[in-house]
């Protein structure tokens, strides 16, 4: 939402309102395997976002005349906690959960080896638990965890980031004040093994050169959230080699 | 009846009839019980995360200013929802709140309200304006017994909570002042019936197992009771639940702090 | 060419080799060849295999699994097999006339049974056979991937579990144990462990002394 306020000064001395510099990240923690019911489950602190993910299935559909006989159908869904936000949020879904959950969806059905699994349906749950700008990128990087948690045959994880525009500069991955007083907000989400992006919006006003620099900055960001990711997964998987007990 | 059902019944039914649980706890044992206070701490104005067993529960308080019911004019309002999220079990869908996740808010709703654990006396601000506590139960992991893991969560997420700033008449963000006034700490306790038996914290299996349920809510005096599932009580299982909730709220009010 | 090492953890989507023989957990796109899953690589006679880490039960024929009969209908049974597809088994495993019989008198629904796979149809759903009933006894859902290690390499692990508790298990390809023991917990608590450290090494020993100690 952008709003108004001429008082806080987002940028000073090139630092930002947290100290970060322009093109720096928020401190992202990754961890999978968190939850014990579903089939493959994520949890990601993302700067003050804490954003759990969890996936079922290949599972049947209901009713019968969504089943698609060659493929099984992909269910993204985004979800905000009511006290995940400073005003309380009415539970259920609403407009903004639903585009958010679609593009979500679409993002990750470039990945999930969908045909393998005909008149089935895949669901991931991506919720927020505390939201503080950048949640949609959190959940989708969460969910594409999940998904590899669960043993669900992708061809690549997504991994997501955004850029903004605040106080007239370009900014890596914006904060909640950032957000809510900058002038443009860019998610964006690739498949990094292809360079290729999978899910892209603007918000604002980004002239054609800003535009270009806030692309690089979250395209940059993304490649290094899925760094991240690839060493959660390899040291979860190293972890389970190791002697419990 | 859902396939877990039968994988689970018969074999719980018969260990309880020897006597045993499927986990080897005492009949009157809960599982292992960590509470998070402030979970979510930046937005929330009170949280707290609650593992009971493999139980998983977040509960936030949300708190709000806005006009007082019309029989209590110069006390604070509290409402409580639940939503069983799908990410919990594979038999939670999408959708509005379905009986279970409502009876369950109203039960945990009942405890903190009739025992008057909130001071909602201390919530007045001026005529027509009182606080709102709103407190929301989000469920993430379901493993048995979510009665007692939203309830704990809920009065832990209470005591947890403060009191936004406000700043002629209206609510400043991220800023607090005081913590909420708590008066007690209600704690329920749930107990299944297995045949003849009666157990406290059933786990997932022994509730595919049971019969029948009952919560009991404490304070020094009793404050909810609710009875679930098909089958019945006798009058000594009754009192035996009651006893045996008091006895064990008391160390769960200990961990609450 | 291949891109990792043996025994290297590789995830969705990494490269593991060019123009080499593969196993069904990965893809091809041109030449390069690419994990679909997380788990461990393996080169063995030299094709890259993965051992996924995780991942629900695909039916496959000749595998033993544990159903639960869902539903009677006329001349078959509809068994649920925790799979993503269903599984039927008809009528003829158990009668020569399955028309003729109340089919119910031989399994109903919520009977516990262990099965053949005797094959599995373009659409993933199977149809079951040689069945065995099995009452009383727990059953407990593991990692489906991690029943071969529950096993063991000719049946040594389940076998050493079985004599060493006297107890009767079957171990279903698609995840679920039947135990029927004295001492129910105890076997569970085992079966969780090899489950837990399936891929640590000197597993059997920790095992068989955790059994002698018993």
């Amino acid at each position: 939402m952008k709003m108004k306020n001429p008082e806080i000064e987002l940028i000073k001395n090139g630092k930002r309102l947290d100290g970060r510099n322009l093109d720096e990240l928020r401190e992202i923690k990754m961890e999978v395997g968190v939850l014990k019911k579903a089939a493959g489950s994520a949890y990601v602190e993302w700067g003050k976002n804490k954003v759990l993910a969890a996936v079922y299935g290949p599972r049947s559909l209901y009713p019968a005349f969504l089943k698609d006989p060659t493929k099984a159908m992909l269910r993204c869904i985004y979800n905000l906690a009511p006290f995940s936000v400073d005003d309380r949020k009415k539970p259920g879904p609403d407009r903004r959960s639903v585009e958010i959950s679609k593009v979500s969806t679409e993002a990750l059905e470039s990945v999930v080896m969908t045909e393998r699994y005909p008149n089935s349906v895949i669901d991931v749950y991506t919720e927020i638990l505390q939201a503080d700008a950048g949640t949609r990128c959190t959940a989708l990087t969460a969910a594409s965890l999940a998904l590899a948690n669960a043993g669900i045959p992708m061809k690549d994880l997504v991994a997501a980031c955004s850029a903004g525009k605040v106080s007239g500069e370009v900014v890596l991955d914006p904060m909640k004040e950032e957000d809510n007083y900058g002038d443009a907000d860019l998610p964006l989400a690739i498949i990094p093994r292809r360079n290729e992006v999978v899910l892209l919006q603007l918000d604002g006003r980004l002239t054609r050169e800003e535009f270009d620099r806030a692309y690089q900055l979250a395209f940059d960001g993304a490649l290094k959230v899925y760094e991240m990711q690839k060493k959660t997964l390899q040291d979860a998987m190293k972890k389970s080699a190791v002697v419990g007990d | 009846m859902e396939i877990e059902t039968y994988l689970k019944r018969d074999h719980i039914r018969n260990i309880v009839a020897a006597g045993k649980r499927v986990d080897n706890r005492a009949f009157d044992e809960q599982r292992p019980l960590e509470i998070t206070k402030g979970f979510v701490a930046d937005k929330a104005d009170g949280s707290a995360l609650v593992r009971l067993g493999n139980t998983l529960v977040l509960a936030g308080v949300s708190m709000d200013i806005g006009e007082p019911y019309a029989d209590s004019p110069t006390e604070g309002v509290l409402t409580t929802s639940a939503e069983f999220r799908p990410m919990a079990s594979p038999t939670f869908e999408t959708g509005p709140p379905d009986e279970n996740s409502i009876e369950l808010a109203r039960v945990v709703d009942r405890g903190i309200r009739e025992s008057k654990s909130i001071a909602t006396e201390k919530l007045f601000i001026e005529e027509d304006l009182v606080w709102v506590v709103f407190v929301d139960i989000h469920i993430l992991d379901h493993d048995g017994n979510l009665i007692d893991a939203a309830g704990i969560a809920s009065i832990a997420a209470l005591l947890d909570a403060r009191l936004p700033k406000l700043e002629d008449g209206k609510i400043i963000r991220g800023e607090w002042e005081g913590k909420l006034p708590m008066t007690c700490v209600p704690v329920p306790c749930t107990f299944a019936k297995i045949s003849d038996k009666v157990m406290l914290d059933p786990c997932l299996d022994e509730e595919y197992a049971m019969d029948a349920r009952l919560t009991v809510t404490t304070t020094d005096t009793i404050n909810a009771m609710q009875k679930g599932g098909r089958g019945s009580f006798t009058t000594e299982e009754i009192k035996y639940a009651v006893d045996t909730a008091f006895k064990k709220s008391k160390e769960i009010r200990k961990l609450l702090g | 060419m291949f891109r990792v090492k043996n025994n290297e953890f590789v995830i969705p989507g990494q490269l593991v080799g060019t123009d080499i023989r593969h196993d069904s957990n990965c893809f091809r796109e041109g030449g390069n060849v690419y994990s679909s899953v997380q788990g461990l690589a393996r080169i063995e006679d030299n094709t890259l295999k993965i051992i996924p880490s995780s991942g629900g039960y695909t039916p496959k024929e000749g595998d033993v699994v544990i159903g639960v009969v869902k539903d009677v209908l006329h001349g078959k049974w509809l068994v649920d097999i925790d799979a993503s597809y269903p599984a039927t088994m008809d009528g003829e495993e158990v009668t020569r006339n399955p028309q003729r019989v109340d089919l119910r008198d031989y399994f109903r629904v919520g009977d516990i049974l262990s099965a053949k796979i005797f094959s599995v149809d373009e659409i993933h759903a199977s149809k079951l056979g040689r069945p065995s009933k099995l009452e009383g006894g727990y059953i407990i859902n593991i990692n489906p991937k991690r029943v071969p290690r529950v096993i063991g390499k000719n049946k040594s692990m389940v076998n050493m579990l079985r004599e060493k508790t006297n107890s009767r298990i079957v171990v279903g390809q698609n995840g679920r144990v039947w135990i029927n023991s004295a001492n129910t917990a105890f076997v569970v608590s085992v079966v969780r462990k090899i489950e837990r450290e399936a891929q640590t090494s000197g597993l059997t020993d920790r095992i068989e002394k955790l059994l002698n100690n018993a």
